[in-house]
Formats: structure tokens, sequence, C-alpha cells
């Protein structure tokens, strides 16, 4: 048995009160006299054997004995006493509320969201909470967000969990994890509690520190949802439109997909999944121009999970993709030569210009801070990596290299040799080049051959060998290569594929300049952007499923459809144990959290029961007697 | 109390309407106490009434004018012609003029009742004696027999004379009145029984001196329904002593059960001498207590 304990024990010299009331009480205790014919009758009364029954002496006192348990009450009360959960109890608690996509699943049709049980839960805890207990708040669903510092203040903590809302993303626990963790460097911390459905990666890449407490909400019921949505080009009219839908792992599924292009529906197919299933449906659209395709999927049956049912795809207008190449670099031409649907400029443009192309490859060090797309730069060292890496005259092998990398895939490069052989200077190791952003595809023996670097939307690739100097071009790697890179140029200009945009954050667009725009999303979502002077519009969250106008500038609207596109999240598959680092696992349990039960309110209501019973029983009427 | 004064009024006890109604009533006794005194009263034994009852051998000595000539003719034995005695009643009322029978007007209705009860009995030729107890050590302030519709006057004179006030307890008081009281009857009480003695022993001494009781307790609405809460000092009004009550509202019920409880033991222990007991409240109108529960108990014919 736990003997409860008491946050204000200092409290207790209230109970030096009761010698005052005792005081008070006989001394005010002057009874009215009252005159009557006769004490006989009265006389046989008081020696009654009734009236000496210790109850009766009881009655006689109540009011004493009445006030003095009120007194008590009260001060039982105001000392705060509560009963102990558990040997250990924790003075800083984090809270870390999974508010996923799959926490709004119902579990029942009209029934309430995941996010509503955990918010029921939390706040129990909440109203809970002891004075000298804190607690924080910690969001969690692709990323993380602290809510509140630790606080007891129950009003900021129920203000912050009524604020929280689903977020239609996936979940992942790491930046959650860590984020406790730094906590825990300001704060003791003994254990953490993390409210979720269950529906994140087992896997957690993270030692665990401290003990975690995994409360896990009932799963949701049966659900279907569109997890993938993208276009492949199909000649030059059309497109090949392909969607992927699923099935949760709860139980069979069906509905019907169907396809709108600018608001006109153009194809609708019907599907059945048993549980756990996916089908991939295939429609094809004819257009050559821009337009905005939406996937609706209407499901049969009770559906947990909305957020999953409708996705955006914008098709952009078919072109030639836009090709500079050095006319000094044959070797490339003829290779871009052989090639479909690309522009390639003049052999007599030595230049680049002003013009935007989607890909550039080129040889001239000043040609880096042309606006392109897809880059490939040939035969010198960027700028800020001259400091760690110098070419030198000799012959250069290819050690290893990045076999899946898009450029590299399909290609041998165990025997092409160059005669430019990049040094990576004196203590200089992989690690300092990946610090200025570059990934290196490509080793040699003495340096890096062949650098990837991403700056924003722009992708670069550099060979740190002139291919004029090396065995490449000789090679049957390198047409592959000269392919490979088309093909990511392509990509990169949404000519030949596009995907569908899950939420999260929306993909950078380029704009106009230092413009002013304005944003409006889904639930009503608005935000403010500016771009930079490299025209840029990046970093827009978008944590709900929907279409978001990006409004100012010029030019007219764009719009951006975000989805969810999350096969986890649509599955709503559980986790009954997360595996962290070290082999250590966590288990979920079901059971309710044993929190300090504060009891002051107990007593406060027992306090003013009593006032009420003391109220009553001496303002009642006397016990009248009907003479026969 | 009627309180018209007015001079055609013949006692401001009651109005002239009761006085008339109980000039027809009569005490109805169970037990035909009487004395040797020719009265009203038919005795049980041989007496010079109108009225025959027997007839028995001549025996030397008797009074030869009683002899049934008829009979001696007839059977040639002399026999004595018996008559019933009419004998005389006591009526003595006792009323109890402490300072309990005060309050709410219990003494009024006792000097009324005792009024009604003597003038029935001076108008039936009783001998009305009327005793008035108040203060412990002194004399009762009584009237003497009396008898006849002459005496009416003088009773009420002195009923209305009377004051209330006093410790006199009833069982002291009856012992001061047998005291001074000779004969045999009617013993009128008319008190609140109210007392810290005994109430057995004055019924036993009543009923050793031939005296019939007929006790009637008067009780206020005070002591009948008495409203009382939370912690009270009592005083009694005869002794001045004091007995502080806590939440006398609860004590209600126990009080009621000892009241009642007096009560039975006073009718069970007058009923054991053959009296008579009546409880009623001060409250009570007169004319119902009178001409309706006396008649209806059988007290009064």
């Amino acid at each position: 048995m736990n003997w409860p304990g008491f946050s204000a024990l200092s409290s207790a010299w209230l109970f030096l009160l009761l010698l005052p009331l005792l005081l008070f009480y006989f001394l005010k205790l002057r009874r009215p006299r009252l005159e009557i014919p006769s004490l006989a009758l009265w006389r046989q009364v008081i020696n009654d054997n009734r009236v000496n029954s210790p109850f009766q002496k009881f009655k006689r006192n109540l009011l004493l004995l009445l006030q003095l348990l009120l007194l008590c009450l009260l001060i039982l009360a105001a000392m705060q006493p509560f009963i102990h959960s558990g040997p250990e109890r924790a003075e800083y608690l984090p809270v870390l509320i999974d508010c996923s996509a799959s926490m709004a699943a119902l579990d029942k049709p009209e029934g309430e969201s995941r996010l509503a049980v955990a918010k029921q839960n939390v706040r129990e805890l909440i109203e809970n909470l002891l004075p000298d207990q804190r607690m924080s708040l910690i969001a969690f669903h692709s990323t993380v967000k602290l809510l509140t510092d630790f606080t007891n203040n129950r009003r900021v903590l129920l203000d912050a969990l009524d604020k929280l809302e689903v977020v239609e993303v996936g979940s992942r626990l790491e930046d959650a994890m860590r984020l406790t963790q730094a906590l825990s460097r300001t704060v003791p911390i003994e254990s953490v509690l993390i409210f979720t459905d269950g529906n994140v990666p087992q896997q957690v890449d993270f030692e665990l520190p401290f003990p975690l407490n995994y409360q896990k909400i009932d799963p949701a019921g049966a659900n279907i949802g569109i997890t993938a949505l993208n276009a492949r080009r199909a000649g030059a009219d059309g497109w090949d439109v392909f969607v992927r839908v699923e099935s949760a792992v709860s139980g069979q599924s069906a509905g019907t997909i169907e396809l709108l292009q600018d608001g006109n529906s153009i194809g609708s197919q019907k599907v059945v999944l048993d549980q756990g299933e996916s089908e991939r449906l295939v429609f094809t659209v004819e257009t050559q121009a821009a337009s905005d395709l939406e996937v609706r999927l209407t499901p049969s049956d009770p559906d947990s999970l909305a957020s999953d049912n409708i996705a955006y795809l914008s098709l952009p207008q078919g072109r030639p993709l836009r090709v500079y190449a050095d006319p000094e670099l044959a070797s490339f031409r003829h290779a871009l030569g052989a090639i479909k649907g690309i522009e390639m400029n003049a052999e007599d443009q030595e230049s680049a210009g002003d013009a935007v192309y989607d890909l550039m490859i080129s040889d001239q060090p000043e040609d880096v801070a042309r606006e392109a797309s897809v880059s490939l730069f040939v035969g010198f060292v960027p700028d800020d990596l001259k400091s760690l890496v110098s070419i030198e005259s000799g012959t250069a092998t290819v050690v290893d290299w990045e076999r899946s990398s898009s450029l590299l895939q399909h290609v041998q490069m165990a025997d092409v040799q160059s005669f430019d052989e990049p040094h990576k200077n004196e203590n200089v190791t992989d690690g300092d080049i990946e610090q200025f952003g570059y990934e290196v595809l490509a080793f040699g023996r003495t340096g890096p051959l062949i650098l990837k670097r991403r700056l924003g939307a722009r992708l670069s690739y550099h060979l740190l060998f002139h291919t004029d100097r090396s065995t490449l071009p000789y090679r049957i790697g390198f047409p592959i290569v000269v392919a490979n890179l088309v093909q990511i140029a392509m990509q990169h200009a949404s000519l030949s594929e596009v995907r569908g945009v899950p939420t999260g954050v929306l993909p950078a667009r380029f704009l106009e300049a230092n413009q002013q725009y304005s944003v409006r999303g889904p639930a009503g979502f608005e935000l403010d952007v500016k771009s930079g002077d490299d025209a840029l519009v990046a970093g827009i969250a978008a944590e709900k499923a929907g279409i978001y106008e990006i409004q100012g500038g010029s030019d007219s609207n764009h719009k951006i459809g975000a989805a969810l596109f999350d096969a986890g999240e649509t599955s709503l598959q559980t986790s009954d144990e997360l595996e962290f680092r070290e082999e250590i696992s966590v288990s979920a349990t079901d059971s309710p959290i044993a929190n300090d039960k504060p009891l002051w309110p107990i007593f406060a209501v027992l306090g003013f029961g009593t006032l009420l019973v003391e109220w009553w029983f001496f303002q009642r009427r006397p016990g009248g007697y009907i003479r026969p | 109390m009627n309180e018209n004064t007015s001079t055609q009024q013949v006692t401001p006890l009651f109005g002239n309407d009761v006085l008339g109604r109980v000039e027809r009533l009569r005490l109805n006794p169970t037990r035909r106490l009487t004395n040797r005194s020719q009265g009203e009263h038919l005795s049980g034994k041989g007496g010079t009434s109108t009225e025959f009852s027997d007839y028995r051998d001549y025996v030397a000595g008797d009074d030869i004018r009683n002899v049934d000539w008829n009979i001696f003719a007839r059977l040639h034995r002399p026999f004595v012609k018996q008559y019933q005695y009419e004998e005389e009643m006591h009526v003595a009322v006792l009323i109890d003029a402490s300072s309990s029978m005060v309050f709410e007007k219990k003494f009024e209705r006792a000097k009324q009742l005792a009024a009604a009860f003597g003038l029935m009995g001076l108008l039936n030729l009783e001998r009305v004696s009327v005793y008035s107890c108040n203060h412990v050590g002194t004399r009762p302030v009584f009237l003497p027999p009396c008898s006849g519709r002459t005496s009416m006057n003088r009773l009420f004179r002195f009923i209305e004379s009377l004051e209330g006030g006093g410790d006199f307890p009833i069982d002291e008081a009856v012992d001061a009145v047998l005291g001074r009281h000779s004969g045999r009857g009617v013993a009128i009480v008319l008190s609140d029984f109210l007392t810290f003695g005994d109430v057995t022993r004055p019924l036993n001494q009543l009923f050793a001196a031939g005296l019939e009781t007929f006790a009637v307790q008067i009780l206020s609405p005070i002591e009948l329904e008495p409203e009382l809460t939370g912690d009270l000092r009592f005083v009694d009004s005869e002794t001045s002593h004091t007995l502080d009550i806590s939440s006398a509202g609860d004590l209600l019920g126990i009080y009621h059960e000892h009241r009642l409880s007096l009560e039975e033991e006073l009718r069970k222990q007058c009923r054991r001498r053959s009296g008579r007991f009546l409880s009623i409240n001060s409250e009570d109108p007169l004319d119902w207590v009178l001409f309706d529960l006396l008649r209806r108990q059988g007290w009064v014919r």
C-alpha cells in the first residue's frame, strides 16, 4: 500500500487552528434559557439510556465534531495530498504525442480519431499533475515540434494540447528521441511517455538513454488509400499515369478510383483489395499541354483515413530537353547527338550566354555560375575544393565507384584511365570534402575522381579529370553515362516522368527574384514567403493534403497539389515493439499510466459536503410530534 | 375563559349558556361511596327512602311501623319492609395551583373545570368542597363543604379568587388535602401531574379515604407539542432548577415517549383503584371537554 504524500506539507501548521476553534466553541456555548412548567419529563428524558448512548453523546456535540471535521478536511486539502504511483515519481515528464497522418484514423464510422484518444489520455495526465511535477509536450510526425517547455501550468499544457492537430505526413521517431535526449541534458528525466497508434517504423536508429513508456492507442479500422501517383511520358502527345492503391492490414477494402483532368473525369476503375494488398492502376492521358490531374478514391466500405483518398499530379507541357554542350567537348556532343528529344546548342555557340538550359556540360570554370538544372563540369576542381584537392599529372585509375548512383548505373569504370590525377592535399579526408556538400561517386588512388553536389534545386556533377585526357570516351560506358545524364536532366525538368508531391515540404520553385508571395492551402493555411536572389521559393510546409496556391509576382498563380503518398500510414500497420540500437527494445503497453493521484479535490468536496450537512442538520425543522 | 364580565354573567369562568348546560349534568361515579348522612344517592344498605328494597323477619326491637301488615294478615307472621338508603356523596375538588399550572391557561382551564364539577355536585345536593394548593408548607386554600344551589355563588366566588403560583407538588398536595378532608365520595384532581415524586402514593391515599379518583391531567401545547431545537437551558418554573439540553430537537421523540408513558401510568393506577383518568389540552374548547369528551368518557350523565 502506498501511503499518501503531501505536496504542501508546510500547510500542516494550519492544524493549530483547531485550538482556537475548540476555545471559541466552549466560550461561545451559552445556551438560551427557556422556562418550562416542569423539568420532570425532561429529566426522565436525559436519564434515558438511549440519550446517554455513545451515539447520542456524539450527537450532542455534533456541531463541534462537524466543525472539527470540516476544518481538518480543508487543511488536508490545503496540504495537497496525493497517492504515489510507484516507488519512483517523475518530476520531469516529457510526453511524446504522435500526430502523423495515421493518428487521424477512426476506430469506427463517426468514431473518434487516434489523436483524440491520445489527447484524452494526456489530458488526464495533465489534470492529475502535481504542483511539483513538470511536463513537456512534444509532438512528432516526420519531424518533431516542442509544444511546451517543462511546466506545471495546466492551462499552458491544455492549450497546447488542444491546438495539436494531425499532420498528414509519415512518422519518424528519431528526431523526437533526439529532442528528448537534448532535454534530458537540462533536467533529470527518469521516464519518457510516448503516445502513438504504433504506426511508426519498428527500427529506430537511436541509442535509447532513458526508459521509454510506450503507450499504444487501440488500432483503427479498415482503410484503403492512394500511396503513389506518377506519370511517364508515352510518346510525344501522351502520358501513362500510374496510381498505386493499398489496403490496410486490418481488413478487406474496396473502392473506386476516378481520374480527373483539369476537373473533368476521364476514367475510373473499381478496385477490391484483400488486407495488406496493393494494386497499381494505369490510365492513359492524351495531352501535349500542361494539365492538372486529380485522383479521387471513393471507398465502398467504411474508411478509417480520409487524407489518403485524394492525390494530385501536374503534367508539364511537352518540349525537348535544352542542352548546352561546350563545342570543345566533341565526345559529349557526339554522344548527345544520338539521343532523341533534346535540343542542343549549335557547334559555333562557344558560350552558354544568358539562356536557361536543362543540362549544361562544360569544361570552363566560369560556367559554374550559369543557370542550369543539371550540370556536368569536366577537367577542373571547383573553387571551394581547391584547398583540398589539386589535379596533377599522372595516371589515375578508378579504384571504386557508386554503382547505384543515377549517373554511373550500368557503367563499368574499372578500366578507365586518366592522365589527370586528382590528389587530396595532406591530411584531407573524404569527410572534409563531404562537409562542402559534395558526394564522392568515384574514388581514385590518390583522390576523388567524380563528385556530385546538390545545391538547392540544382544538381551538378564534377569530373576531376578531363575526358579528352582519359580513356572514358573510348569505353562502352561513356554513352551510357551521357544517357544517364540526359535522363537525370529530363527528370529534373519533369519532361519524362513526374511524381506526385507528398505532403511535408513543397518542392522548391523558381519564380521571380526578390518577390513577395502569398501561399494559400487547405484548412485555411496561409503563408507569406519571399524569394531570394536566386528566385527560389522553397521550404513551404505542407501539413495537409490538398492544393497549395502560390500567388504574387507578375506571373499567374502556381498550384501544387500535395497528397499523403505514404504506404506505411495508409496500411495502418502497428508495431508492438520498438527496436532501438544496441538491441534495446521497448514493448507497447495498454495498461493505463499510474500517475500520482492528487487527493485535494476529494478532500475539498468532502469538506463542502460536511458544510452542507452541518447547515442542514442545524437549520432543519425540529422533529415534530403529531398528537393522536 | 370567557372574558365577558357583564353583570348578567353569573361567573366570568364561563358563560351563562355553558352554565345552563352544566346545571343539567350530573356526576356519574362508578362506585357508590356515600356518607351516612341522608342524601340523593341510593345506598346499597337498607334505609328510609321511599324506594322498596326487601323483606326480612321481624325481630324484637324493630320499629313496629315497618311491619307489612298485609303480609302478616296472609301469613300470620310479621315481616319487616326494608327501604333503600339515600345517602350523601362528598365531592372534593383539588386544584393544583403550583407554578407549572400557570403556563398557557392551564390554571384557567383547571378553575373552569373545578367550577363545572362543583356546580354539578351542588345541584345534585352533594357536599362539595374545593381545595387549592400553592406553596409547600402552607395549608391548602379550601372551600368548606357546601351543598345546594344556594352555595353556587359562594363556590364561584371562591374559585374565581384562586391565584396560581407556588411549588406544591401534587403528591404532597393530596397528602395535605386529606389532612383536612373527611367524607367519602369523589375526589376530582385537576393537575398536570408533572411531579418528581411518586403518583401512586396520593392515589392510594385517596382510595383509602373512600374517594373515587377522577384525575384530569391538563397539559399545555408547549408540553404536548414542543418545538425546540439546538442547545437549551431549561428552567423549572416551580423550583428554578436548570437542565442543559443539547440537540433538543433530537430528544423530542424520547420526550413524547415519556409523556405518553406517564399518561398511561396514571390511567393504569387510577383504573386499578376504580378511578378514572383523562388528559386534555388546555387549548381544547371548554364546550367540547364538558359536553362531549366527559360524556363520552362516562364521567357525567
